[in-house]
């Protein structure tokens, strides 16, 4: 599903140029396989965000080389990745995950505007979406009216709707209780159950072991994975 | 499927969802509007105020005709060296206008005119009217035509009958639905046959109704109605426009009346005519509206443009309150287009609307301070039309600001931050 080969990653200081550049990643190498749950774990500040913006095609890397489904989309332009991120993968994220001031449902179908299918009924679609994450009830609020752990499931059920084989993850449960955050677990966990390859990124060691297995992030390098047993 | 059809659903299917969000935004999208709301209603209703300054010279000019000398008297303060009684004669007199019709080659008819407010009478209802009697060149050079009836012929004034045409107001007044040609009314104490309605013309710049008016012929208005040997006014048509042709004929007219008037040792060299010209006046009343109106189109014009700013920065404010949202857009698969398709959509939806609002705002208070005030607003579908156009053009071009600004957002910034 995934192969990752000596991906490299550094920003600029903030001057642009000045200071020296941060090199965030210094040579990530992994196979994930298809139907894998793995959590890449990592102190802050230790390009977790960025390697999962790099699997989501949301930001380039400098250089090694990344494969989605054996495709090395490297030199794919704009629309080529928008169209894979609409299709391919679903994003769940840690902060403000939904558009304030429309349903939950609206929220859900967010990803079908974009999509260059016509998809015949999707706010029906939608709603199954919801039905899945236990918020069938709930279509109609919206976010403000929603818990965090609601809004959450929410964003899970918008990132299922294009029926992606890539859930990523960050931080979903970080600012959530052990209960809501519990509960989002749960429903990633079904989604690997069903057959979704999933990449969480979390600091947090109880969240990670929910995984099948863990990746550490240190020295802008993967490495020290374990295998956990379920 | 083709590909422009693909595109076309998806184009609609964004544009809806702005919709929906703008509706949502009900304090943002009403602050946006507001901007151009007022800036379109400002032009339409300034507009309307010029337009309708314009058409009260215009009209006024019109009603006299734009070819025209006049000659008025003043009364006459002094007579045969004895200060007058009557305040109102004057020295003018029918064989003045013959005189100018005939030696100036200039003038191709001059007809003499007197004029007096009198009350007419129809069974059990009056009205106070402004009576003028002229001759038949006098109808054709003001225009006045008949709607209903004829109007009367040269024998008819020789012979001083007594016929009348009456203006839309006074057949109103008198006849309400009746049909008052062929029916007889008293002007004073004297009996008028009623031959004609004239066709309406409206009303002048200081507010008198024109169609409140009789007409009747020259001789018959001197002798039967008022008993006066002189006339107040004669109108003098140019031969042909232009107006260097009546400036000559000013100028003519003024020599004539000179000869046949000398002034007398004593009165000094004031001559006891007021002549004048026509084009002069349209001219000067005329481009002082113009002018007017240009301040007036450029103010509201300005008032236009300070509300595409508003637009811009309420545009401007809202990209950077959405940053995340568009952040999750292009997570979610938004092409960089699709980003900008949406801001510039939502700049024109909101533009349009403010627009729109605008029209309708302007045409009510046009409408409503014409009816209220009793102001002269000519609303018009041009600067309707215009108003439109320009505050959707305006929001299509300030709209590319923010969308610009979208476009460039890193998606995986754009996520962060906050």
């Amino acid at each position: 599903m995934i192969e990752l080969d000596a991906l490299t990653k550094s920003y600029r200081g903030a001057g642009g140029g000045g200071p020296a550049a941060v090199h965030v990643l210094k040579s990530v190498s992994c196979r994930i396989a298809r139907g894998d749950f793995v959590a890449i774990m990592g102190a802050s500040g230790s390009g977790k965000s960025t390697l999962l913006n790099i699997l989501g095609f949301l930001e380039r890397p400098d250089g090694g080389s990344y494969r989605l489904e054996g495709a090395d989309l490297s030199l794919a332009d704009d629309d080529v990745l928008s169209s894979v991120r609409n299709r391919k993968i679903g994003f769940v994220f840690q902060l403000f995950p939904l558009i304030d001031h429309v349903s939950a449902l609206r929220n859900v179908m967010l990803p079908l505007l974009y999509n260059e299918d016509d998809v015949p009924d999707g706010s029906a679609r939608a709603l199954r979406m919801l039905e899945s994450v236990g918020l069938a009830e709930r279509a109609q609020h919206r976010p403000s009216e929603l818990s965090g752990g609601e809004q959450q499931r929410v964003a899970i059920a918008r990132a299922l709707i294009n029926d992606p084989a890539l859930i990523l993850a960050d931080e979903p449960t970080g600012n959530l209780d052990a209960k809501s955050g519990g509960e989002i677990l749960d429903v990633l966990q079904g989604l690997r159950t069903a057959g979704r390859t999933i990449v969480l990124v979390t600091h947090d060691r109880a969240v990670a072991e929910r995984a099948d297995r863990i990746l550490l992030l240190e020295d802008g390098r993967l490495a020290a994975a374990r295998t956990v047993v379920a | 499927m083709t590909d422009y059809r693909r595109e076309g659903r998806r184009l609609a299917r964004l544009v809806r969802f702005s919709i929906e969000l703008l509706a949502a935004h009900k304090q943002r999208t009403a602050l946006s509007i507001s901007g151009l709301f007022v800036g379109v209603a400002t032009v339409m209703v300034m507009v309307a105020v010029g337009r309708g300054a314009e058409r009260r010279v215009v009209g006024r000019v019109r009603a006299m005709g734009s070819d025209l000398v006049i000659v008025t008297a003043p009364p006459a303060a002094r007579v045969a060296g004895r200060q007058r009684q009557v305040s109102t004669a004057t020295a003018l007199r029918p064989a003045d206008a013959d005189a100018i019709a005939h030696e100036s080659p200039l003038a191709k008819a001059a007809a003499p005119a007197v004029q007096r407010t009198l009350v007419a009478k129809f069974g059990d209802r009056n009205a106070n009217v402004s009576v003028s009697g002229t001759t038949t060149d006098g109808l054709d050079i003001r225009r006045i035509a008949a709607r209903a009836g004829r109007i009367f012929d040269e024998t008819e004034d020789r012979e001083q009958r007594r016929v009348a045409l009456l203006g839309p107001t006074v057949a109103r007044l008198l006849f309400a639905e009746m049909d008052p040609v062929g029916r007889e009314i008293r002007i004073g104490a004297v009996p008028f046959e009623v031959i004609a309605v004239l066709v309406a013309r409206g009303i002048d710049a200081g507010g008198t109704d024109l169609d409140n008016e009789i007409v009747v012929p020259l001789q018959t208005a001197m002798r039967r109605l008022l008993n006066i040997p002189f006339v107040h006014t004669i109108l003098v048509q140019a031969s042909a426009g232009g107006s260097e042709r009546l400036d000559g004929l000013e100028t003519d007219v003024r020599e004539i009346l000179q000869r046949r008037h000398p002034t007398r040792a004593g009165e000094g060299d004031v001559q006891p005519f007021v002549v004048q010209n026509q084009a002069v006046l349209l001219r000067t009343e005329l481009g002082a509206a113009r002018t007017l109106n240009r301040v007036i189109v450029a103010v509201a014009l300005l008032a236009l443009l300070i509300g595409g700013v508003g637009v811009v920065a309420v545009m401007l404010l809202s990209v950077r309150e959405r940053v995340r949202e568009i952040g999750l857009r292009r997570a979610v698969g938004a092409r960089r287009r699709d980003i900008q398709l949406q801001f510039l959509t939502e700049a024109t939806l909101l533009a349009a609307v403010g627009g729109a609002a605008g029209v309708v705002g302007g045409m009510l208070v046009s409408a409503g301070a014409s009816v209220i005030g009793r102001w002269d607003l000519v609303f018009s579908w041009w600067a309707a039309l215009a108003g439109l156009a320009a505050s959707s053009i305006l929001g299509l071009s300030v709209g590319a600001i923010p969308a610009a600004r979208a476009v460039r957002l890193d998606p995986n910034v754009a996520l962060r931050s906050g």
